[in-house]
């Protein structure tokens, strides 16, 4: 397959995935609104509005984490019920092609989602260059990562129902027990040693170092970028080796 | 005639099946390119694991296929550049239109847009779509979402086609529709692999039949010739008093409502009719049918179900 028709196949799963299903039910647009703005009303109100902006933050990375657990449950439905990853293996669209499209096509559900607190953060976040920058730049991480996780976890499940037994699973150790809303201080010693398991609490040091919500030196950014980095890596390298494009 | 496709001594067991349960059983056989091949067998026979192994959806346990001269096993790339399947029991996305799902499919595999349309237009006429073109998949009939999922396939640029019980919950017409495409397709030098239980079907579209059963290659050969692979290529049915014993030293008997059907060769056939005229009894005689030679061969009806053959959905057909 070309690259121009590689382009072709990743836009169309945007298109099928992603745009169509919007136009015909506007509603999912509001679903993936409301787990993050919950979370943010909810921390404002316990802080007397003085940990918005970690609300504003985490509610990106949130939405961005929230494309990875939509996303296992779209492609187990489509490859368990529908037999549609099926169709695609036996066409010439290539798993990685696949992932990307579908990844991207989730990703439209979340834009308004993200639109909103992109808004939040320009309106309170004292926006920078290089606060925004590092801003998204996560984000991509983070969507990257979730979205590998989701191919992987998605080709072994067996049901759709299993997908609702991991994704707050998944939500859990990714989003919340990680101090992706509050600073990782007010954690104790122990668990802010745990949390250091999770990839985000090294996305949420970045993007809170970088809104001085926390301390940040040069030291821990780079150290922060380099867990990011590697893990999300070692999360391709998972879906490459251990997803099941071809059933065994 | 070059082969599209080559199954060599190909076997496949489940990962979690029983030990010493194959769903597909030293397999070796050819399918010639540009033709209809039909694959019967029952429920579970090992029809569609063999199907997704050469779509390469699964992976073989022990042999190959070659399809387009590539082993599926590490060649599924130019494989799949040139193959398109309608896998058993897949079902289009709900959310899209008729005309939607054929021309995203065919966009997805990297045509350009304007033949992409051209080519679903063909295809909605051709199988009579027109009219639901624009009606969201989740409004259709069962048959309707198969027809569309067979026009998907059918519009598609490839050289070979996997169609797993196509026609499964189509009305007699619409089979029928179904059925020219798929010959249309073939006109056009594309090879079809058609899986399907209903044996009028199979007979009817087949250039050549594969008989599977408990994962083994029971018969293969051309609808005509089959009936000579038999050992009784005729069917006589008589109506009325004869007595086994004597009918049944001209081939196989079995008593059927108001009297029996014999299986015999051709001569015994006229012998046995001759005879049953005398006795004033009114009788019925011809070639096998596919049915008929399916029975024989597998000793059990088409329609009787055997076990899965995967193990998320059941054990995987015994070996035999």
């Amino acid at each position: 397959m070309s690259e121009r028709n590689r382009l072709r196949s990743v836009l169309t799963l945007v298109q099928l995935n992603g745009l169509i299903p919007i136009r015909t039910t506007p509603l999912y647009i509001l679903n993936t609104l409301a787990s993050p703005l919950s979370f943010l009303f909810f921390i404002f109100i316990v802080s007397r509005g003085s940990y918005l902006l970690y609300g504003i933050t985490g509610g990106m990375v949130l939405t961005t984490m929230t494309v990875g657990t939509s996303l296992q449950s779209d492609l187990t439905h489509y490859r368990h019920d529908l037999k549609f990853q099926d169709v695609v293996v036996a066409s010439p669209v290539e798993a990685p092609t696949y992932v990307i499209g579908m990844a991207l096509s989730e990703l439209v559900y979340s834009l308004p989602s993200l639109a909103v607190f992109i808004a939040l953060f320009l309106l309170w976040g004292h926006p920078t260059a290089l606060n925004l920058a590092v801003l998204g730049g996560v984000c991509v991480l983070v969507w990257a990562f979730a979205s590998a996780l989701a191919f992987t976890l998605a080709t072994y499940f067996q049901d759709v129902r299993e997908t609702f037994l991991f994704s707050p699973m998944i939500s859990l150790v990714l989003t919340v027990l990680p101090p992706v809303y509050y600073p990782i201080a007010a954690l104790p010693a122990w668990a802010q040693l745990a949390a250091r398991i999770s990839p985000t609490t090294y996305a949420a040091e970045l993007v809170q170092g970088v809104c001085g919500l926390g301390p940040l030196t040069l030291t821990s950014a780079a150290i922060d970028w380099a867990v990011l980095l590697g893990f999300t890596a070692a999360l391709f390298v998972l879906a490459a080796l251990k997803a099941r494009w071809r059933e065994p | 005639m070059s082969s599209a496709i080559v199954a060599d001594h190909l076997g496949k067991t489940y990962p979690k099946s029983r030990p010493g349960k194959y769903a597909l059983d030293d397999l070796s056989l050819e399918i010639p390119t540009g033709r209809i091949y039909g694959l019967i067998g029952r429920n579970g026979a090992g029809k569609t694991t063999f199907v997704r192994i050469a779509a390469t959806q699964l992976a073989p346990t022990q042999g190959t296929v070659y399809v387009l001269g590539y082993d599926v096993r590490n060649e599924e790339r130019q494989i799949r550049t040139r193959i398109a399947c309608v896998p058993q029991e897949s079902r289009p996305l709900y959310f899209l239109n008729s005309e939607e799902v054929i021309y995203l499919y065919l966009k997805l595999r990297g045509l350009d847009p304007r033949d992409a349309h051209r080519r679903t237009m063909d295809a909605m006429e051709e199988l009579s779509l027109l009219d639901i073109r624009k009606t969201l998949v989740s409004r259709l009939s069962g048959g309707l979402r198969r027809r569309l999922l067979c026009a998907m396939v059918l519009a598609s640029d490839a050289d070979v086609m996997f169609l797993d019980e196509p026609t499964t919950g189509l009305d007699p017409l619409a089979r029928r529709e179904v059925w020219q495409a798929i010959r249309r397709a073939s006109r056009e030098n594309r090879t079809i692999v058609l899986t399907t239980h209903y044996l009028d079907e199979a007979e009817a579209l087949s250039a050549r039949l594969a008989l599977i059963e408990s994962g083994r290659l029971r018969l293969e050969g051309a609808p005509a010739d089959l009936r000579n692979r038999v050992q009784y290529p005729f069917r006589v049915t008589i109506q009325g008093s004869y007595p086994r014993d004597e009918l049944a030293t001209y081939g196989k008997v079995s008593e059927i409502e108001g009297g029996w059907l014999l299986f015999t060769r051709e001569q015994e056939a006229d012998e046995v009719a001759k005879r049953a005229l005398e006795r004033g009894l009114r009788i019925s005689m011809g070639p096998v049918s596919l049915e008929d030679i399916f029975l024989d061969v597998v000793g059990r009806s088409i329609d009787e179900e055997t076990e899965a053959e995967e193990p998320e959905n059941g054990a995987p057909g015994a070996k035999a």
